[in-house]
């Protein structure tokens, strides 16, 4: 009762997050990618190409590029157009220009598992092993599972028009061309200067240097452990030393093929079973 | 201003429309197609099924098996559980079970053009073809679920060769209703025998249907506000698009469509396809159905 007070209230003023109701307009740009791939590195990416003179931080990128989910009706009803929003949804038709970022969900799992610890959901030393049995199944996020989450846009999207994949490797390993790809996207046409200034705006020891004075002022890391960074090792690879290979196996016991598919090898000879409509489909080899 | 009254006038009155706010519960069911792909017809024999003592009607079918798109989410709140709800969402990675509905989209783009003339969503005179690119291209109310491929595409990646989807083709229901209703049965953990079946299949047929619509159009959701002239339960046939859909219009579905339409094995008319958009080939089937 009174949380349909609170929220009816909120309804009126426009002041709830839209979510999945928001109001898609024709020229929203989304930034999608599953929980913990990296998007806040493309956010600072992409907010840093576009407003080259106001330095993107904590305190300003939720304005710059909100979130659906967080930030309110109101307020994304006013952001100046074209809109470029963040958000985690798995496959949604209304939105037509998309920037879709994966990553290898061994690492995902990974760092999934530290941002819970960090947002105490998880003690500190619980076993990784049970967290990646949930993962797997879908039951650590709002989002589906990660396979689903990557896999409804894929399956939907790939090679259709406005629609950009990146691999979060790929970022890593040249941030400037995969930056200049999602340019074409916003139809910006920034010189090689503008890109790599933005790249090193978003740098991890700049965000980390951004984390340590902002982070009990940002929606994501305000309530958490302060002591565990937000920004964690932004490298690819670390599941190797941290997952156990029956851990390993879970994932690409469920996820070969779409992994496969985006040319993350596999380790295990269970991740070569399951045949999948991703097979159809014609990937460029990394 | 006058949104946010809206939204709390529905909210708090739980006559908003559930559709993707949907609270979902874990034993909930849900019937899954694209529209007009069979889906009332799967609706009418599932719910003859579980309510072999209740004869289903247009008028009582939404208070059997509700719908989210046309229900409040009152309604679907009070709805017994376990819940069998039916759906045209695309995929929502919150919907336990589902069984999905698929129908060749060349029969379903004829289908779906007498529906948007009976509802007055177009002219009566607009032309097929212009319609058919129209469809393809995710230019109709229809694409608020997506595209065909993308609404199919979406459920079948992520959720097959689970225990908990079941695929079925609208094509082997018509052919062999009565095994396909079996595998219905048997995916929702019903022990039926072959008489239960078949006085399912008989109380759910299209001259039954047809004779329930002529007698009650006015009293379900989906056909009380629309004209009378062309029907809601159409021939019931499939294949017809082998006379009634123009040759372009094949090739414009199967050039978009065509590696899905193979892997659900709907063999193409046309050859030598340009391939334009998703779903490139090569084509391999894969063994979708389990049954």
């Amino acid at each position: 009762m009174i949380r349909k007070l609170i929220y009816g209230t909120k309804c009126l003023l426009g002041r709830e997050a839209p979510g999945r109701n928001l109001s898609v307009l024709d020229d929203d740009v989304f930034i999608a990618s599953y929980p913990k791939s990296g998007n806040t590195w493309t956010r600072f990416l992409v907010a840093n190409l576009i407003y080259p003179q106001e330095p993107v931080t904590f305190l300003n990128i939720e304005k710059i590029i909100p979130d659906p989910d967080l930030q309110s009706r109101n307020f994304l009803k006013h952001c100046p157009r074209p809109r470029v929003m963040k958000i985690h949804h798995p496959f949604d038709p209304r939105y037509k220009r998309v920037v879709c970022i994966v990553r290898d969900p061994r690492d995902v799992a990974v760092s999934q598992y530290h941002f819970q610890i960090k947002r105490a959901v998880l003690q500190p030393g619980h076993p990784i092993e049970d967290f990646v049995k949930r993962f797997v199944a879908g039951g650590t996020s709002p989002y589906g599972s990660w396979g689903q989450n990557v896999g409804s846009w894929l399956i939907a999207r790939y090679n259709g028009p406005g629609f950009v994949l990146l691999r979060y490797e790929d970022l890593i390993e040249n941030a400037v061309e995969g930056l200049a790809q999602i340019a074409r996207l916003l139809n910006l046409e920034p010189d090689r200067h503008r890109l790599e200034k933005a790249v090193e705006f978003s740098s991890a020891d700049r965000m980390r240097a951004l984390e340590k004075l902002q982070a009990d002022q940002w929606a994501s890391t305000k309530e958490t452990r302060i002591d565990l960074p937000f920004v964690r090792g932004a490298k690819a690879g670390e599941w190797k030393s941290t997952l156990s290979p029956d851990a390993v196996a879970q994932i690409e016991q469920e996820w070969g093929s779409l992994m496969r598919a985006l040319g993350y090898k596999i380790e295990t000879a269970g991740g070569e079973a399951k045949p999948s409509v991703l097979d159809l489909m014609e990937f460029p080899s990394p | 201003m006058m949104y946010g009254i809206k939204v709390v006038l529905g909210y708090w009155f739980g006559t908003d429309i559930a559709d993707r706010n949907l609270a979902v519960r874990p034993d909930d069911t849900f019937i899954v197609s694209y529209p007009r792909s069979g889906n009332t017809w799967t609706r009418f024999l599932i719910a003859n099924l579980l309510f072999p003592n209740t004869p289903v009607t247009f008028a009582n079918i939404e208070r059997l098996i509700p719908d989210t798109s046309s229900q409040s989410n009152r309604v679907l709140k009070r709805t017994p559980r376990p819940r069998f709800i039916k759906s045209h969402q695309y995929f929502d990675p919150r919907y336990p079970r589902v069984l999905y509905v698929v129908r060749d989209p060349r029969d379903l783009v004829l289908s779906y053009y007498n529906f948007q003339r009976k509802y007055r969503q177009i002219a009566d005179d607009y032309p097929l073809a212009n319609y058919v690119d129209d469809f393809v291209e995710g230019r109709l109310i229809s694409a608020d679920w997506g595209t065909w491929g993308e609404n199919v595409a979406s459920w079948i990646f992520t959720r097959q060769n689970r225990n908990s989807f079941l695929l079925l083709r609208y094509e082997d229901m018509k052919s062999d209703t009565e095994h396909e209703l079996r595998r219905i049965a048997t995916f929702l953990g019903l022990q039926v025998g072959p008489d239960r079946l078949q006085q399912a299949i008989a109380a759910s047929s299209p001259e039954r249907m047809r004779e329930l619509e002529q007698a009650q159009s006015d009293q379900w959701v989906a056909t009380q506000k629309h004209r009378k002239d062309i029907p809601f339960v159409g021939p019931a046939q499939s294949g017809r698009w082998h006379t009634e859909l123009p040759q372009a219009s094949v090739s414009k579905i199967e050039s978009a469509w065509g590696s899905l339409m193979s892997t659900l094995e709907y063999p193409l008319a046309t050859s030598n396809m340009n391939h334009t958009q998703m779903y490139n080939t090569p084509i391999q089937r894969q063994p979708l159905r389990t049954s």
